[in-house]
């Protein structure tokens, strides 16, 4: 998922060097002046991988550089599904695993996981940019929050029904603290109470994939499901109503704004393809010229340096299109499936160095 | 991602048994896989029994150690490793092996597992830098701790007892960055609630063909290895429990149905799965399958340490008298789309000398590899016969999958089939359960009603006719009558139908079928159902009697609007069985609710109870798990 977190600021924090294991990246000047979000992605690369078997692929997280290369580092886990930053330390990851959460307090050098087996095959992680210490886990079974940095988790799930939990998503208002939504296998979920309490915003019959605030205006998101469409709300998530124009029936995986034009939007699924639109989410368009037929593809994301539109397809090569999906070149990553793309601002004094 | 994970343990034991079997390596004589079988006869002394288990797992030794080929290390596996470092042979080449392996190491259960094996079977005689090694790998690889409950007690019981074999260590000794003491804890916590479920609520990956090694060795591990007692004694009470299911639920050491988790061919050919070197080991009543089993070289291992009770290898080899046994087990975990986590199962095995029924009462078990019911019979060498028959619902859908597993609705079912389950998508395939399948066994009569909904991909009812079938005759009563071995069979479709050639995969990585010499019956019909009964052929005067008898069974039936059975079976039971309601014999409802967790002349549990109970004639042994006593008696 898309995560532009763009009113968070690092430039006050102090911090040690981070990403020690990441190779080294050359940017270029101009890349640099202009670059004002690391953009990531979590990647599975598994060519004949099988539990038990070595891994012969690089997995997990990947940074893209300035060059427009992507540079792995950390961890190589073919089950990453999600990552999510402390704003106020960028050595603090959080990725969510089969395993279920793991994280790093320095930079991907270390790692640790949390969560025992009663917590397990994580599905998204978020941080409270309000409340860094506040840590948001989406599970299979639930949901469960950390109030000290993820060192330890409890159950927080009063108002989700008692059965088929099932949370795929979750996502912090960013202009509030403890304000959250998740999207579930029974819709749309808002808690105020860092999650407390939830209450259900947007009934489905089935999963919520994906939610994502406006990066433009926060009042402003996206939901995704298996088979109801794509909907959106302009109030904060109180209030839904489904995008016409995207088919319902089957599933869309995911939906990202682009975090430099407010009137772009993209969206993603198995049998849809790419679906663009360039006045705000009032038409949209297929855009699947150029990608491998068919055109399952599995996510989208946008690089918030440049407008770069990413697709990742199905067991393909990711994709990259500079003009919004009307045409795509083979980027990277072959043979990738992209479970997330997930973008944060660089650090401020790090931009001078580059 | 989850479509990956679906069916790794069987291709990794592939991947295995590939090694020890690859070329250019002189296989050594597998006797018992290779020669002529002869059934044994039962031998009840202590001593004989002992003597020929040891030499069954000698046999298993001279046959892996047999396979290294010193010009060739990569024909050295860890089981090998660690037969090795039983015997006290070859420590150079074994030491250089570790060090080459642990240079490049696994990512989860089936890794961890053999890798803990070795470290401990060399943890006083490996070199210092092997050991070293492998202390390194579990630093600094990552390990998946999976997403089934065979990986999960994999996982576990390999973290405890390498967290006890480096107390004390702080977290960053560890790929889990916990100390040895989180890890211990954290891993003692899961096994315990493991266990406590399994002996209160029954197993979740019940009657697994292959599986059942997941088990057995690492609790077998537990049993020699842990430090604490009490972790000791309830490894060996759980290989004790395991082991007594195994023997009831087998005819002359093969597996029959229900099973929790299957393949294509252990479906096919009975015999040819990993729970018939189980029973070969323990019991000595069937041949095992080719190289072992693969993963059974790793009980062969530690095999010395444990010896299965009496009145466990009573049970499997006294077939003297017929058995009905009910037992309880448990489905996958369902994650979405379902009112329960873990639905209970319901099972029905009856065993008769010469063939044995058996079922659970139909619907979703496991979303891709469940073999709901069947009929099985005897085969005096088992090797290569194909003695089955059932039918069932070819289903495949996403939506199943979803609801076990962490995915999305489309990849999944080509994920499932590009890593190692080629027919899940085939509309004549074998293998599979259906929440559109409801079953009612009653001793050997069994009843499947199908109600395929509207939109599913396959509306059709297959039913499998082999090549061992003998006389196969298609009767004017509707009935197709058939011989298999000593049974007598009779099969009645409640829809029409029609025959095609059977193609089989003959392994999980096959792209192409083969002939398998059976057929299939189709029956292209979303309401359908299928009956079967089964007799001893010393029941009857003759095949053609049993057909007279049969055809002349009351049966009433329709399939509008949903299909409905009533019908008196063979044995005189009046079976009242409609799609949708709970079934009815002999007017009282069967009432799955009241079930023990065991119930029958072998076993018997309560739910809820810790307490398995095992009976062979007089000779009994309870294994309680609630005061953790062992008790053996004779009954007076």
């Amino acid at each position: 998922m898309t995560r532009p977190r763009g009113l968070v600021s690092f430039a006050s924090v102090k911090r040690r060097p981070a990403f020690a294991l990441l190779a080294s990246v050359a940017f270029s000047a101009a890349a640099a002046q202009t670059r004002s979000h690391d953009f990531y992605v979590c990647a599975a690369i598994n060519r004949d991988y099988v539990i038990g078997s070595r891994i012969v692929t690089l997995n997990g997280l990947y940074r893209l550089g300035g060059d427009g290369a992507w540079e792995h580092f950390g961890v190589n886990d073919t089950t990453i599904t999600a990552l999510a930053f402390d704003p106020r330390d960028r050595d603090m990851l959080y990725t969510t695993t089969l395993n279920g959460l793991w994280t790093s307090h320095d930079g991907g050098r270390s790692w640790r996981i949390p969560t025992g087996p009663g917590m397990t095959e994580g599905r998204d992680v978020s941080v409270d940019p309000n409340a860094p210490d506040t840590v948001y886990l989406a599970l299979p079974d639930g949901i469960a929050v950390s109030d000290d940095r993820g060192w330890s988790f409890e159950r927080r799930e009063n108002g989700l029904p008692e059965r088929a939990r099932y949370t795929q998503t979750i996502e912090v208002d960013r202009t509030t603290k403890a304000r959250v939504l998740a999207g579930t296998v029974g819709g749309v979920y808002l808690t105020e109470d860092a999650g407390g309490v939830w209450r259900r915003v947007l009934p489905t019959a089935t999963t919520v994939n994906d939610l994502q605030q406006s990066p433009h205006d926060p009042a402003d998101w996206l939901a995704t499901t298996d088979t109801h469409g794509v909907w959106r709300s302009r109030d904060r998530g109180e209030t839904w109503t489904r995008i016409e124009a995207l088919a319902d029936g089957r599933a869309w995986y995911n939906v990202t704004f682009d975090p430099t034009d407010s009137r772009r939007i993209a969206a993603a699924g198995w049998w849809h393809g790419a679906w663009t639109s360039e006045d705000g989410g009032n038409t949209w368009s297929a855009r699947n010229t150029g990608l491998p037929a068919p055109h399952r593809v599995w996510r989208v994301g946008v690089d918030p340096n440049r407008g770069r539109l990413y697709a990742s397809v199905f067991k393909e090569t990711l994709y990259h299109s500079d003009d919004f999906g009307r045409t795509w070149t083979a980027d990277a990553l072959a043979g990738s499936l992209v479970a997330a793309f997930v973008s944060v601002p660089v650090r401020e004094e790090e931009v001078p160095e580059r | 991602m989850n479509t990956k994970k679906i069916r790794r343990g069987m291709i990794h034991r592939g991947a295995i048994l590939v090694l020890l079997l690859s070329g250019g390596v002189r296989a050594g004589a597998q006797p018992s896989y290779e020669n002529p079988w002869t059934p044994p006869v039962p031998r009840n002394g202590e001593d004989a029994r002992l003597a020929a288990y040891h030499a069954r797992i000698d046999e298993v030794f001279d046959w892996r150690i047999g396979l290294y080929d010193p010009e060739k290390p990569t024909s050295l596996d860890m089981a090998g490793i660690a037969m090795m470092l039983v015997r006290g042979i070859n420590r150079e080449a074994v030491d250089a092996r570790v060090l080459e392996l642990m240079r490049d190491p696994g990512t989860g259960p089936f890794w961890m597992f053999p890798c803990t094996m070795v470290a401990f079977a060399g943890r006083d005689t490996l070199s210092v830098d092997a050991r070293g090694a492998i202390r390194d790998a579990w630093r600094t690889t990552r390990q998946l701790r999976g997403d089934t409950e065979n990986h999960w007690v994999m996982y576990y019981v390999s973290l405890y007892l390498m967290s006890e074999l480096y107390p004390g260590e702080a977290g960053e000794r560890w790929y889990t960055g916990l100390s040895s003491t989180e890890n211990l804890a954290e891993s003692r916590a899961w096994l315990l609630e493991w266990m406590d479920i399994t002996t209160t609520r029954g197993q979740g990956e019940y009657n697994a063909t292959h599986y059942i090694g997941e088990y057995a060795i690492p609790m077998l591990m537990l049993a020699v290895w842990a430090d604490e007692p009490d972790m000791r004694l309830r490894g060996r009470m759980m290989l004790d429990w395991i082991f007594a299911e195994l023997a009831t639920v087998t005819l002359d050491g093969v597996l029959r149905g229900p099973n929790s988790r299957t393949d294509d061919t252990s479906v096919l050919e009975r015999w040819n799965a990993l729970s018939s070197f189980f029973s070969w080991i323990l019991f000595g009543n069937t041949p095992p399958t080719r190289g072992y089993g693969g993963w059974g070289n790793y009980f062969a291992v530690l095999g010395r340490h444990y010896e299965v009770p009496e009145v466990i290898h009573r049970i499997a080899t006294d077939r003297a008298g017929d058995i009905l046994q009910r037992d309880r087990a448990r489905t996958r975990r369902f994650w979405r789309y379902s009112d329960e986590l873990s639905p209970p199962i319901f099972k029905t095995q009856y065993l008769r000398k010469h063939y044995a029924v058996g079922s659970y009462q139909g619907g979703s078990s496991d979303p891709i590899q469940t073999h709901v019911w069947d009929v099985t019979w005897a085969e005096p060498d088992p090797r290569g016969k194909h003695n089955t028959i059932f039918s069932l619902h070819p289903h495949s859908s996403g939506r199943v999958q979803q609801m076990y597993f962490c995915t999305f609705p489309e990849p999944m079912p080509e994920g499932v089939t590009y890593e190692g389950k080629p027919s899940y998508n085939q509309a004549d395939k074998l293998l599979g359960c259906s929440p559109y399948e409801q079953v009612l066994q009653d001793l050997d009569t069994v009843v499947a009603l199908y109600s395929i909904a509207p939109g599913e991909d396959f509306q059709q009812v297959n039913g499998f006719f082999s090549k061992d079938l003998r006389d196969v005759v298609e009767h004017p009563s509707g009935w197709i009558f058939a011989r298999g071995g000593r049974a007598l069979l009779a099969y009645r479709p409640l829809a029409p139908y029609e025959w095609i050639a059977h193609r089989h995969y003959p392994s999980g990585w096959s792209r192409d079928t083969v002939l398998s010499g059976g057929r299939t019956l189709v029956s292209p019909h979303p309401n359908n159902g299928t009956i079967v009964q089964a007799a001893d052929e010393s029941e009857f005067e003759s095949y053609e009697a049993f057909q007279a008898a049969v055809a002349a069974l009351p049966l009433d039936y329709r399939m509008e609007p949903r299909p409905s059975v009533r019908h008196r079976t063979l044995r005189g039971r009046e079976i009242e069985f409609a799609y949708g309601r709970p079934p009815m014999v002999d007017g009282r409802l069967v009432d799955y609710g009241r079930w023990k967790l065991f119930e029958g002349p072998h076993l018997n549990a309560e739910v809820g109870g810790r307490r398995l109970t095992i009976t062979h004639g007089r000779l009994e042994r309870v294994l309680d798990f609630e005061s953790l006593e062992v008790v053996d008696r004779v009954r007076r």
